[in-house]
């Protein structure tokens, strides 16, 4: 069974809305969790859903059929392209987190903050139903 | 044939009549009160189809550009153009194709909605009064009490109807979601989305709510010292723009970078090339809100 292809989106980030949708789509597909054949929903829709301007929406959409994620049927539903019906390698997936990663170490050592109790947090952030350790 | 065929095709033709002219088109533009300069030498184009939102602090002069961008103040200089005619001397046709939601509500407070919306209606040959309702019913706009007795939010849902009714072409909204929750601006967000910008309106608003602009402004201009500082796409602006953090020696060396605004130490700059940038400096990435502080 597939996963439900819906989308999130943050204001007041430094992350354009169409980058958001983009690399959203882009870890999903990577994941194996969105696959191939599945159908997006329309612009139309996405902007109602999310209330941004169906510009937004399309543009993310365009890009991603580029980059050959997405392929747009004649009066149907874009949907995610051939090729992408299993998660991507290991290695691939680990290269799409890594500059998060770099952003969130460089961010923990300007505040100062003790690796030990970093990676704790990022554990507990990973699992959130394991009780936490107490500090 | 159904009402929406109809009024698209109103709006086909109607577009055929203007295929480019701006929308609005200030060249030059100044404004005093007294002794305060509010606006000057200001320069603005809309093109149609163009979503822009107009950023300024309080007392910048965003109200006092929206009302002469539609020829409702006297300027001491420059001009307003608006469909290509004159703004102080628009046509009717091109009156009618102006929709416009003020920030005082302007609605005459002894009448009720449905009087008020009769009385607007005889001065359009274009009304969508199927729109009117349905806008009426889930805005939740009360017919049965005199507009001067509803809430400040459900005047300006009743303010936005009547703006909507007639399916203007270029839509002007002076922080029109100033008084609304959290649910009704959502609701308005959705309304923008479904029956206004899927027409290709050209709309300019004023707010000062960030993330309702994030959400349908696909340009932003900023209202500076009386001009029109910046105008750019937002998401260009969100990934071209840094601050860049370090000694202003440094900064100053930059080559070719477009220096938005300048604070000791913290610089706000267009089209740096991180890659190169001298040790000691830092590039950080900026939201919305802190383009509002720098550049407004």
């Amino acid at each position: 069974m597939d996963t439900q292809i819906q989308f999130q989106i943050n204001t007041g980030s430094a992350e354009p809305i169409y980058r958001q949708l983009m690399d959203q789509l882009r870890r999903r597909v990577a994941a194996g969790q969105w696959r191939a054949g599945q159908a997006l929903p329309s612009v139309r829709e996405l902007a109602l859903e999310l209330a941004v301007n169906p510009m937004t929406i399309s543009k993310a959409y365009s890009l991603l059929e580029t980059e050959g994620l997405l392929e747009r049927r004649r009066g149907l539903p874009m949907v995610i392209a051939t090729g992408h019906a299993r998660p991507a390698a290991a290695r691939d997936r680990i290269e799409q987190l890594m500059p998060t990663l770099q952003r969130a170490a460089a961010e923990t050592r300007e505040l100062g903050i003790p690796k030990t109790q970093a990676l704790e947090l990022f554990a507990r952030l990973l699992d959130p139903s394991e009780p936490g350790t107490p500090r | 044939m159904n009402p929406s065929a109809t009024s698209a095709g109103l709006v086909l033709s109607s577009a055929a009549a203007w295929p480019s002219t701006p929308r609005v088109e200030i060249e030059g533009l100044a404004l005093a009160y007294g002794r305060q300069q509010v606006l000057q030498d200001l320069q603005w184009r809309l093109d149609p189809g163009q979503v822009v939102g107009l950023l300024g602090r309080n007392g910048a002069g965003k109200t006092t550009l929206i009302e002469a961008l539609l020829g409702l103040r006297d300027t001491s200089a420059g001009s307003v153009q608006l469909f290509g005619q004159p703004a102080a001397r628009l046509d009717d046709a091109a009156r009618a194709r102006i929709g416009y939601v003020p920030q005082q509500s302007d609605l005459f407070e002894e009448l009720r909605a449905d009087e008020l919306l009769a009385y607007f209606r005889s001065f359009y040959l274009r009304w969508n009064e199927t729109k009117v309702q349905g806008l009426l019913e889930r805005w939740a706009v009360p017919r049965d009490i005199p507009i001067g007795r509803m809430s400040g939010g459900q005047q300006q849902r009743l303010s936005l109807i009547r703006a909507l009714a007639h399916e203007p072409e270029l839509l002007v909204l002076d922080e029109p979601m100033a008084s609304l929750d959290p649910l009704a601006r959502r609701d308005f967000l959705r309304e923008l989305v479904e029956r206004v910008l899927d027409r290709g309106t050209t709309v300019v608003f004023s707010t000062h709510i960030l993330s309702d602009l994030e959400r349908v402004a696909f340009n932003v201009a900023f209202l500076r010292e009386g001009r029109i500082a910046l105008q750019s796409p937002l998401d260009e602006l969100l990934e071209e723009t840094r601050l860049l953090i370090g000694q202003d020696a440094q900064l100053a060396a930059l080559p070719g970078v477009e220096v938005l605004s300048r604070r000791p130490g913290r610089w706000l700059v267009r089209r740096v090339d991180e890659p190169t940038l001298a040790p000691g400096l830092v590039a950080q990435r900026v939201s919305l809100e802190d383009l509002f502080e720098a550049l407004t």
